[in-house]
């Protein structure tokens, strides 16, 4: 095994016009990986999967796949297979044709274009569509084919991009399960699309998030949560409470007094975080560390949670996702117990840090 | 039942204008009072079938121009109609007005010079000549239509099928082709149409040697026989029918349109 990653994107920039769409983008992608490209529409993600595929070429960069650079390589020699949102069925064609397209054009025998093309769709519990018309099939459906057609020419790397915003949500989560299983089963290296958060955390061992263009954190999911790199960052995987706070020595000290004990080392005037889930919310104080005195002033039901709405004396607000047993009154007086791994701390004017990637 | 009665009565509106070309071609004889002639005869018809009439060869030197000339219009509209329907450049619009301009312009204004130039070249009165001179109104034709087809055209599909491994030939022909298959056949009727009935440029430059199908309907009507010349007439009008049928066919296949959105 060389040290040289499977698959590697490298300074890779993109501009329209005068808008930067990929700005110096920097991926390693291991051999089998899944991760997903996650921003708000519009951040240049889908841009990125286009030069990926080499449907745009890049302004600048490189873009090596097992060692070779495809900087040069047109979209057909890649070994890329791309999916689209729309899925894209050749509506001159019908199911089997289509899956069987890309065999087709890599001059396969009839044959074994036929027998690959079923089996594929067998993968995708669609065996027996073969002769249906594209416009015969539902969203959710269009969506296996399209899929199988990617897959059955064996690719390299399977690009997806947004393949599931169309789908309502049931089919959405049946598809994920789909997807995960073809891609453990046939080992393909997988980079997806999304705007959707959640979506990212359970299709990928990794993600990258990107904003206007750049990359901002890459990292998995786990780490995404509890440790984002920044405030944008933690907004956009629902963080809610932020305070800044003086660090010093493992203590953060609040504008209020209290005093906040960390097990993170760092100096200085800080942005505190920490996800409203990882909030205990107790009617009496049972510990004495990292706990502050609140007041009630939200308490709204969800179903599966409660979101409480707590103030401190001093004003400072906090959101706690507590179990839907724990009940309080408005104006209550409870503790917020702040656990001290749950506390995550960076400093406001920290820039934006091009994430180097780690290996898995 | 209201629907037989809307279909007949368009039927009837569309083709009342023709009966009178029908009875007369079958006539022997039709004088006024009459409201139909009393007596019938086939020679009109036979007539036409022999060569001093000429009609055979009109027929055929009609259909290789007009065929010649569809598929040239094709070749520089394919493109052309490409680039204006989904690219954005600078000078779009004056392109536009250009390319209108042959069909705004009566040709009268400039075949003086389009002969001129085809004598200079040696064109004047050859069969290349005129089939030169018909792109004339059937190249805006085409243009025009396709670029709409491909205004409505998804390019997304040829990505697509270069990812799955289509080299940009095989797109071509495998994907971007079948998919606007209608606009195209659309536009080559509408200029398979436009060259067959052609008759002021294939007379200027045909010079009288090129001898198309309106050459031969002009010189009978000129001669006087009604019978004859309205034998002719039907004859012209036969590949637009049989082009319409054949092309309502083809448009109303469902699965031919798939590609151009919400045409």
């Amino acid at each position: 095994m060389s040290n040289t990653p499977y698959f590697s994107i490298q300074q890779l920039t993109k501009s329209f016009r005068k808008t930067l769409a990929a700005s110096d983008v920097w991926l390693d992608i291991q051999q089998g990986e899944r991760l997903s490209l996650l921003g708000p529409s519009g951040c240049g993600k889908s841009t990125v999967l286009k030069l990926i595929a080499g449907i745009l070429r890049p302004d600048r960069g490189e873009i090596f796949l097992a060692n070779r650079l495809l900087n040069r390589v047109p979209p057909e020699q890649r070994e890329i297979a791309l999916v689209l949102q729309k899925g894209l069925l050749f509506p001159h064609l019908n199911v089997g044709e289509n899956v069987a397209f890309g065999l087709k054009m890599r001059g396969i025998s009839r044959a074994e274009q036929e027998t690959r093309a079923l089996a594929m769709l067998e993968q995708v519990q669609l065996g027996g569509f073969a002769h249906r018309h594209p416009s015969e099939l539902s969203g959710g459906q269009a969506q296996r084919v399209a899929l199988a057609r990617a897959l059955v020419i064996q690719p390299k790397v399977l690009l997806l991009d947004e393949p599931l915003s169309a789908l309502d949500a049931s089919l959405r989560s049946d598809m994920q399960t789909l997807i995960l299983q073809l891609q453990k089963e046939t080992g393909v290296t997988m980079v997806i699309v999304t705007h959707d958060q959640s979506e990212a955390v359970v299709m990928s061992d990794r993600i990258a998030l990107m904003f206007d263009g750049c990359l901002r954190q890459v990292d998995t999911p786990e780490v995404l949560y509890q440790q984002p790199c920044d405030q944008t960052v933690a907004r956009f995987f629902g963080g809610v409470n932020f305070f800044s706070a003086e660090a010093q020595q493992h203590q953060l000290s609040l504008p209020g007094g209290d005093t906040l004990i960390t097990d993170y080392p760092q100096q200085g005037t800080v942005d505190v975080t920490i996800r409203p889930e990882r909030i205990h919310v107790l009617a009496e104080a049972i510990c004495s560390t990292n706990l502050l005195p609140v007041k009630v002033v939200q308490n709204r039901f969800t179903g599966t949670q409660r979101h409480l709405v707590l103030k401190t004396p001093d004003r400072l607000e906090l959101q706690a996702w507590v179990p839907p047993s724990q009940d309080f009154a408005i104006g209550q007086s409870v503790f917020a117990h702040l656990p001290a791994d749950a506390l995550w701390s960076f400093s406001p004017d920290s820039q934006l840090v091009s994430t180097l990637p780690q290996t898995v | 039942m209201t629907r037989n009665i809307t279909l007949s009565l368009i039927v009837i509106v569309l083709f009342l204008p023709f009966s009178p070309l029908l009875l007369w071609s079958v006539a022997d004889g039709w004088y006024f009072p009459q409201l139909i002639p009393d007596q019938w005869t086939l020679a009109n018809w036979s007539a036409i079938l022999t060569a001093s009439t000429k009609v055979g060869e009109g027929f055929l030197q009609s259909l290789v121009i007009a065929a010649l000339s569809t598929g040239l219009a094709l070749l520089v509209g394919l493109p052309a109609g490409r680039a204006l329907g989904l690219l954005d450049f600078p000078g779009k619009g004056a392109i536009k007005i250009l390319l209108l301009l042959p069909i705004m312009v009566s040709p009268l204004a400039t075949l003086m010079g389009i002969q001129f130039i085809l004598i200079r070249l040696g064109l004047s009165g050859t069969m290349l000549g005129v089939v030169l001179v018909h792109l004339l109104p059937t190249i805006p034709y085409m243009t025009l239509v396709l670029s709409s087809v491909y205004a409505n055209f998804d390019t997304g599909y040829e990505a697509q099928a270069r990812t799955l491994g289509a080299s940009p030939i095989q797109v071509l022909w495998q994907v971007t082709l079948p998919l606007i298959a209608p606009g195209v056949v659309v536009g080559a009727l509408f200029a398979f149409l436009i060259s067959w009935n052609e008759f002021l440029l294939t007379f200027f430059v045909g010079s009288g040697r090129v001898f198309t199908l309106p050459m031969v309907l002009f010189t009978s009507l000129q001669g006087g026989n009604t019978g004859v010349t309205a034998a002719i007439a039907i004859t012209s009008i036969l590949p637009a029918l049989i082009f319409l049928l054949f092309s309502s066919q083809a448009l109303s296949d469902d699965s031919a349109i798939g590609g151009l959105g919400d045409v």
